[in-house]
């Protein structure tokens, strides 16, 4: 709607606005519309409440509130789990950390980094981001420069794996723990070990995502069970993988021919152009089995490989996909979870060593009877507990799995427990130095706050001091 | 002469020493104050004292063996009361006031102790007094009264003398709320000792051992037991505001209501445990507030209300 005197009118006498003011009787200079100010006129009685003949006084009227439909614009598809998903590593605000050092090739593996604060140098950072090692719950964003607090735990572990590169054997250890005591990132930092020490890796974020029918999937011909590729998966873990271990891929060949593939990938190609020829979906599981095939050649002479997987119960029961008969899936039918088990259940080796490392989650975690039970049987074995001691399974109760306890049966199981006081305090000078933490860091806080954190539970941690405002 | 007069049969009659008639011309009142003075206490003590003992009621009058005597009737004869006190309007009170005067008279030169150290007496109330001797005292009289009372328990306890502890009793509540004393808790042979608390519906028993701060709570830790942060700094808040978080571990039972209960319900337990470990930080404890436990629980719903108060909608019609 126009105003009724322009702004070029204003300028010249004021013959317009005198008779708009005459008729409306509002102010001199008003932008306002004269019709909205015409004095009211006098009520007309509603005839039809003469007839009636009651109560024609005032009414109670309840004026419908307005609702504004379109306010601002909808977030565009995929634009919310962007956000949801989102990963921030830095923080200009924190204050820079004087004496944090860049993690090395050897210090995760050294006794001497046990209970230090390392921080990840920028290139393993972009490593670890390609292969979604960071997650979105993790408090990475507080802080000037992404670092991790190195246990006695990882110590432990990355010993482990070193170990067990070294020998040319698999290490096949699975991570437990309560919730928040730091799962996730123990494996965060066998990776961070194996990308330093020039390892592939090859790392399954979360294995929610291979069975809960988000992805598509398609029968792999010729299988005796049926098995199941997951293409649109494979093309995105091929990408991360690619991504994350470039430097390597490039300086390794392949030793076979692989006919299967539509492109032509000779005899001592770099696997990086292996990779590569995974463009599409469509062709990217026979390009991942290619790979596979690749790393666990016995003849060829390869890096270690790390293979992780975050979630562990999600493939320890039926998957969500069906069948051509409508049937329910075994989580094990799907080609990438096979892969997993036949590694983590010992049946397949990487032949120049490595190490199979799964984590247990406990935000996230369908119940699975029988990898709970397996794993406490293993616990108890690690022990020492003798045969007849292990913890038995409940003999009327059905939804026992054989398979997943068959995959379990020679496990390792590490068990995350809380920072001791010495960790704990150590952390806690790291995030009082980045001005996160407002707070003297002495005896008293450090018991305090570890007390709260239920023994030492890091992220329990985290929330009692760190997140104040956010729990209370 | 006493067969004579009406002052001199009376006189004869009840039994009183004839040196009190010798005048004749006293108004009663005055016959009244010389029948409460006893010369020789006066002499004594060197004030006035007054006494009852002085004077010794008649025996009841036998009718029968005057008549056998054949002594003449005699008509509107008065019995003279027990104690003289009888013509005042509050005579049992006076009665007391004045033996309590007088054991303070005898006693009050004994060596006292402190008042603070005085074993904590509950007086009985001025309405409490008064109902039970059934008569109308005056505040001030009672509360001078209370003053001998409580000079008079103040008297070194291996030295105070029966009669005063007896005289003492009459004025002591039945129900002694100082001896209601709360057992101490003791610390068994593990080191542990057991704490009970309780808030809303809940209650915790939690038992404190000398350790480095670890908490279990049902089996489980602090953190998986509470999911919220605050309710785990009220579960060990007793030990937080006193610095000893890191100094005990707690292992505790709750049970009952919810999560806010159950952790205040600890706080009180642990508390109470403190206690019995360092009885010296009980003033600590009190400012921290947890040594009371809060009375309150859920108010009832009443009828015409959906909760306790909440009204339903206001509907016109």
């Amino acid at each position: 709607m126009s105003a009724p005197n322009c702004l070029r009118c204003l300028g010249r006498r004021p013959s317009t606005a005198t008779t708009v003011t005459a008729a409306g009787r509002c102010a001199p200079f008003s932008t306002t519309a004269v019709n909205g100010n015409v004095p009211m006129r006098a009520k007309t009685p509603n005839p039809m409440a003469k007839e009636i003949g009651f109560r024609s006084g005032a009414r109670l009227t309840i004026k419908k509130k307005k609702v504004n439909h379109n306010e601002g614009k909808a977030p565009a598809p995929g634009e919310r789990k962007a956000y949801r998903k989102k990963i921030v590593l830095s923080n200009d605000n924190a204050l820079p950390v004087p004496w944090l050092k860049n993690m090395n090739a050897e210090h995760l593996a050294s006794p001497q980094s046990a209970g230090k604060v390392l921080s990840l140098p920028s290139e393993l950072q972009d490593q670890l981001r390609a292969s979604e090692a960071f997650q979105p719950s993790q408090n990475w964003g507080f802080f000037r420069k992404p670092s991790t607090l190195v246990r006695t735990e990882t110590v432990d572990l990355v010993t482990r794996m070193q170990d067990s590169a070294s020998e040319k054997k698999t290490l096949r250890l699975v991570v437990t723990g309560s919730k928040l005591v730091g799962k996730s990132t123990m494996l965060l930092q066998a990776m961070a070990h194996a990308y330093l020490n020039g390892w592939i890796v090859i790392h399954i974020p979360d294995a929610q995502e291979l069975v809960n029918a988000s992805t598509e999937y398609g029968r792999i011909p010729e299988t005796e069970p049926t098995q199941y590729m997951q293409p649109a998966y494979a093309l995105k873990l091929l990408q991360a993988i690619k991504k994350a271990n470039e430097k390597v891929l490039a300086k390794i060949n392949t030793v076979s021919s692989h006919p299967e593939l539509p492109q032509n990938i000779p005899v001592n190609t770099p696997l990086l152009t292996l990779v590569n020829a995974a463009k599409e979906a469509e062709g990217a599981w026979p390009v991942f089995h290619a790979l596979w095939s690749e790393l666990t050649n016995p003849n060829a002479n390869r890096p270690p490989v790390l293979f992780s997987l975050d979630g562990l119960s999600h493939i320890m029961k039926m998957s969500e996909y069906r069948s051509p008969s409508f049937e329910l899936i075994h989580a094990h039918d799907l080609a990438f979870v096979r892969l997993f088990n036949d590694v983590l259940s010992g049946n397949l080796k990487f032949p120049n060593g490595g190490a199979v490392l799964a984590s247990t989650s406990r935000s996230n975690a369908p119940r699975s009877p029988s990898m709970e039970i397996s794993l406490a049987q293993r616990k108890a074995e690690q022990a020492g507990a003798a045969p007849e001691e292990l913890p038995k399974k409940e003999p009327y109760f059905k939804g026992y799995d054989d398979r997943v306890e068959a995959v379990l049966k020679s496990v390792e199981v590490m068990e995350v427990k809380g920072l001791t006081k010495p960790e704990a305090r150590s952390i806690m000078e790291y995030w009082a130095a980045s001005g996160m933490l407002r707070a003297a860091v002495d005896e008293r806080t450090v018991s305090e706050k570890w007390t709260l954190a239920g023994n030492g539970v890091l992220g329990e941690l985290e929330r009692a001091s760190l997140l104040t405002m956010k729990y209370f | 002469m006493a067969s004579t007069t009406r002052h001199g049969l009376t006189s004869a009659l009840r039994g009183v020493p004839k040196t009190l008639y010798t005048r004749q011309t006293q108004s009663l009142q005055q016959q009244f104050q010389s029948l409460r003075l006893s010369e020789s206490a006066a002499v004594t003590n060197g004030c006035r004292c007054l006494t009852t003992e002085a004077i010794k009621a008649a025996p009841e009058v036998d009718l029968e063996a005057l008549k056998t005597r054949k002594v003449h009737e005699v008509r509107h004869a008065r019995a003279i009361p027990a104690s003289p006190g009888y013509f005042s309007r509050v005579a049992k009170f006076n009665d007391t006031y004045i033996a309590l005067e007088k054991l303070l008279a005898q006693y009050g030169n004994l060596p006292t102790i402190p008042a603070t150290e005085v074993e904590r007496v509950q007086w009985r109330t001025y309405s409490d007094f008064a109902t039970g001797v059934g008569e109308k005292i005056r505040l001030i009289d009672y509360k001078r009264c209370l003053a001998i009372v409580k000079r008079l328990n103040q008297i070194h306890p291996k030295l105070k003398p029966a009669v005063v502890k007896t005289a003492l009793e009459s004025f002591k509540r039945e129900i002694q709320a100082y001896k209601n004393v709360p057992k101490p808790i003791p610390i068994d042979k593990f080191g542990r000792a057991l704490g009970v608390g309780k808030r809303k519906s809940s209650s915790a028993r939690a038992f404190l051992v000398e350790g480095n701060g670890e908490v279990l709570v049902n089996g489980k830790t602090l953190a998986e037991y509470f999911g919220r942060v605050h309710d785990r700094e009220s579960a060990i808040w007793a030990l937080h505001a006193t610095g000893r978080a890191d100094k005990y571990n707690v292992w505790a039972r709750v049970d009952g209501g919810g999560t806010t209960g159950q952790a205040e319900a600890l706080t009180l337990a642990i508390s109470k445990a403190l206690m019995a470990h360092e009885p010296a930080l009980k003033p600590a404890l009190r400012r921290a507030g947890c040594v009371t436990r809060d009375p309150r629980r859920v108010e009832r719903k009443k009828h015409g209300h959906l909760k306790a108060r909440k009204s339903p909608t206001w509907v016109k019609r």
